[in-house]
C-alpha cells in the first residue's frame, strides 16, 4: 500500500510540476526539484523513464522539447495545459446536460464505465446540467460484450481487421476489412469496411463474428470511400431489381416498411420492394403467410413456391 | 474493452481527477465523493491524505495543495494547476459521440435548436479525439413514442398507445401503465399495467406505433394468471444462420431435433413458415396441422394465377 501511495503521489506531482512550467524542465531540474525521486543516479533514470511512460498510458502527453533551441541542450520536459484538460470551448448548461444524457444512455456493460469517466469530467467542468429540460431518450446503449474500443480504434487509425464470420448458411470464413463506420441499430451493433478480398463496402453484424478480432496495420494508400452513410439500413446496396407484392390492406407492415410505392387494389394493397436478398424476401413473404403474394418477379415466386411446397411435405 | 491499468495508474487517475471535481462540488461530503468516484470511505480519505501532499515543487505550505476533509466534507484550495478535468480519452469521446447520436435520434425533429447543439457536440469531439465521423445509433422508436413514453414514466401517468402486435399482425389501441423500461436480447420493453388485458404485459418499444398520455387510476388489480407455453419440437433439415437466430440455437445440425418454448402459437406458426424448408415441426401436431392446410391453400392460389 505504501509504495503504491509514493508512487501515484510522485506521478501527481510530476504532473504538477510539468503543468505549471512555462519552459521545458531538464531531467536533473526534476530530479532535484520534484518530490519522490531518489536514490542513484541510475534509479531515479529508471523511475523517470518508467513515469513517462505510465503518464502516456494514463493519456497525459508530455512534449519533449530543447530547453534552449539555440544550443544542443539536454532534452527538457513539459505538459501542455491545453492538451492535458477537457477543451470542449465555452460550453452552454444545455449543452453539458446533453452530453451528460449522452454518456447515461450507455448501460452498465464495460463501455458503460467508460462512459462513467466521461460523465464524471463533464461534472468537473463546473458548469450545472439541467437534464429535465431535454426531452429525454429511453433506449439505452449496450455494447452487448463486443469489443467497440478496438472497431473505433481501427476506424481512427484505418487498420485493417481480421476476423471470422459466420455467413447466412452457417459456414465460418475469414474476412479482411479496413473498418470505415460502426453503427447500432435495434440492438444489434453492425460493422461497415472495406472488405479487402473484394475491394467493396460490406456490413457485417458484429455479434456473428466468431472469435476475437486481430487489428494491424491497413494498407498505406486507403482512402476512406465518400458518400457512405452508415445510418442508413444494413448491407444496403444499390438495386435495380425489385418485387411486387399483394399484401392484404392492414396487415404485413414489415413489408410496406420495406416499400418504395405502395398501389391500391380494394382488398390489397400492391407494394413494391427493392431486391437486396431474394432468400431474405422470400422468408419475410413466408412469415406473412396467406396475407402476402408474390407478383413478380418469377424468381421470387418459384422460391416462394417451392418452400410451400417442402412445408405441405414435411408438415403434411 | 477498455485496457486494463495497473493499481498505482488507476489511483493516479483518480487523484488526478479527484482535484477537478472537488474544486466544481467544495463542500461535497466524503461519503458522496467516495460514492462518485466507486470507493470506499477509507480509500478515498488516503487519497485525499496523499493528494494532500502533492503540489508544487518546493512543497511548503504555498506551495502544496489545501485540502480540507476533517469534518466529512470536502474542500480544496491552492490547486489550479490541475482545476481542470483531463482531456477525454479515446473510448470516452466515443462513447459520448455515439451517445449524442442516439440522443439525437430521440429528439423531436421541431428540437432544431437542441438538434443544432448535439451537432456541434459531437464534430468537436470527433475533432478532439480524431475520429472521422463515421459513428451512429439510431433508435428505431418514433420521438412521439419517445417523450410520451419517458413523460409517462417520469409523472407516473398513463398512456394510450397504438400497438403493433407482429404474431397477429394487427395494430390494437391499449390503455396501460407503464413501470419500467426493461432489456431483453437487445430490444427495450415496456413492462406495464394493460387496462384492456387486465394484466401486466410488456410491450416492445419500437412496436408501440403512437403513443399519449393520459390519467389512469392508480389501483393495479392483483393478477395471478398464468401465462401458459407451448413447447415445439423442431427437427433441422438444413442447418442456417437463420434458424440459429431466431431459435437461439448455438448449434444445429442435420437431422437433429431441438425443443423451444414459446408463449405464441402463432409465433410458433408464422417462425416455422418463415423458415421454408430449412426445418420440420414435429409437434405439437395441430400446428403441424394447420401449417400444412395454409402452405397448401397459399399454393393453390399460385398455382391458380
Amino acid at each position: 500500500m505504501h509504495t503504491v501511495s509514493r508512487k501515484s503521489e510522485r506521478l501527481v506531482n510530476l504532473t504538477i510540476a510539468l503543468l505549471a512550467t512555462k519552459r521545458y524542465l531538464t531531467k536533473s531540474e526534476i530530479f532535484n526539484s520534484v518530490d519522490g525521486y531518489e536514490g542513484t543516479a541510475e534509479t531515479k533514470e529508471r523511475m523517470f523513464e518508467r513515469d513517462k511512460d505510465d503518464l502516456r498510458s494514463l493519456g497525459i502527453e508530455i512534449e519533449v522539447g530543447s530547453f534552449d533551441p539555440l544550443f544542443n541542450d539536454e532534452a527538457g520536459y513539459k505538459i501542455k495545459q491545453e492538451k492535458y484538460q477537457f477543451e470542449l470551448g465555452d460550453i452552454s448548461s444545455t449543452e453539458v446536460s446533453l452530453l451528460s444524457l449522452a454518456a447515461e444512455a450507455w448501460q452498465e456493460a464495460s463501455f458503460g464505465d467508460v462512459a462513467q469517466r466521461a460523465l464524471l469530467k463533464l461534472r468537473s467542468i463546473g458548469i450545472p446540467s439541467d437534464e429535465l429540460s431535454i426531452p429525454a431518450t429511453v433506449q439505452k446503449l449496450n455494447d452487448g460484450g463486443q469489443d467497440l474500443s478496438l472497431i473505433t480504434q481501427a476506424i481512427a487509425q484505418s487498420q485493417r481487421l481480421a476476423f471470422a464470420y459466420l455467413d447466412s448458411s452457417l459456414k465460418i470464413k475469414m474476412r479482411s476489412v479496413v473498418p470505415i463506420a460502426l453503427s447500432t441499430r435495434n440492438g444489434f451493433w453492425y460493422l461497415s469496411g472495406v472488405d479487402q478480398e473484394f475491394q467493396e463496402i460490406r456490413t457485417f453484424r458484429v455479434d456473428r463474428i466468431n472469435g476475437p478480432i486481430a487489428a494491424s496495420a491497413g494498407p498505406k494508400d486507403f482512402q476512406t470511400p465518400t458518400g457512405f452513410d452508415s445510418s442508413k439500413a444494413p448491407s444496403e446496396s444499390p438495386t435495380n431489381s425489385f418485387a411486387l407484392i399483394d399484401v392484404r390492406v392492414g396487415k404485413a407492415p414489415s413489408l410496406r416498411a420495406l416499400a418504395i410505392s405502395t398501389q391500391s387494389l380494394g382488398e390489397w394493397d400492391q407494394v413494391k420492394i427493392p431486391i437486396l436478398n431474394l432468400d431474405s424476401l422470400c422468408l419475410l413473404v413466408l412469415w406473412h403467410g396467406p396475407d402476402a403474394f408474390v407478383q413478380e418477379p418469377a424468381e421470387l415466386r418459384e422460391l416462394v413456391i417451392d418452400h410451400l411446397e417442402a412445408l405441405v411435405e414435411n408438415h403434411g | 474493452m477498455a485496457k486494463k491499468i495497473s493499481a498505482p495508474l488507476e489511483r493516479t487517475a483518480r487523484l488526478l481527477d479527484l482535484v477537478p471535481y472537488i474544486s466544481s462540488h467544495q463542500g461535497i461530503s466524503l461519503k458522496e465523493l467516495a460514492q462518485t468516484f466507486k470507493v470506499d470511505q477509507g480509500q478515498m480519505t488516503s487519497d485525499l491524505t496523499t493528494l494532500w501532499m502533492c503540489g508544487l515543487p518546493g512543497y511548503t505550505p504555498l506551495e502544496l495543495m489545501d485540502l480540507d476533509f476533517e469534518s466529512g466534507f470536502v474542500t480544496i484550495h491552492n490547486a489550479e494547476t490541475l482545476s481542470k478535468p483531463r482531456a477525454i480519452s479515446f473510448d470516452e469521446g466515443v462513447a459520448l459521440v455515439l451517445g449524442l447520436d442516439l440522443l439525437r435520434s430521440a429528439i423531436s425533429p421541431d428540437r432544431n435548436d437542441l438538434l443544432g447543439r448535439i451537432d456541434l457536440l459531437s464534430q468537436r469531439l470527433a475533432g478532439l479525439i480524431k475520429l472521422p465521423s463515421a459513428l451512429s445509433a439510431t433508435t428505431p422508436v418514433n420521438q412521439e413514442v419517445s417523450s410520451a413514453v419517458s413523460e409517462a414514466l417520469r409523472s407516473g401517468m398513463g398512456l394510450q398507445i397504438i400497438y403493433h402486435s407482429l404474431y397477429r399482425d394487427e395494430l390494437s389501441t391499449r390503455i396501460i401503465f407503464p413501470i419500467e423500461m426493461v432489456e431483453k436480447d437487445g430490444h427495450f420493453y415496456l413492462s406495464s399495467y394493460c387496462y384492456s388485458a387486465l394484466d401486466f404485459r410488456e410491450f416492445r418499444v419500437d412496436r408501440i406505433q403512437g403513443a399519449m398520455v393520459q390519467a389512469v387510476q392508480k389501483e393495479i388489480p392483483k393478477s395471478t394468471i398464468e401465462q401458459s407455453s407451448y413447447t415445439a419440437t423442431i427437427k433441422v433439415l438444413t442447418p442456417t444462420r437463420a434458424i440459429a437466430e431466431r431459435f437461439k440455437q448455438s448449434e444445429l445440425a442435420v437431422n437433429a431435433t431441438f425443443d423451444f418454448e414459446t408463449y405464441s402459437l402463432q409465433w410458433m406458426e408464422r417462425s416455422i413458415m418463415a423458415s421454408g424448408r430449412a426445418v420440420c415441426l414435429q409437434s405439437p401436431p395441430e400446428v403441424r396441422k394447420s401449417i400444412a392446410v395454409m402452405a397448401q391453400s397459399m399454393l393453390d392460389c399460385y398455382k391458380a394465377s
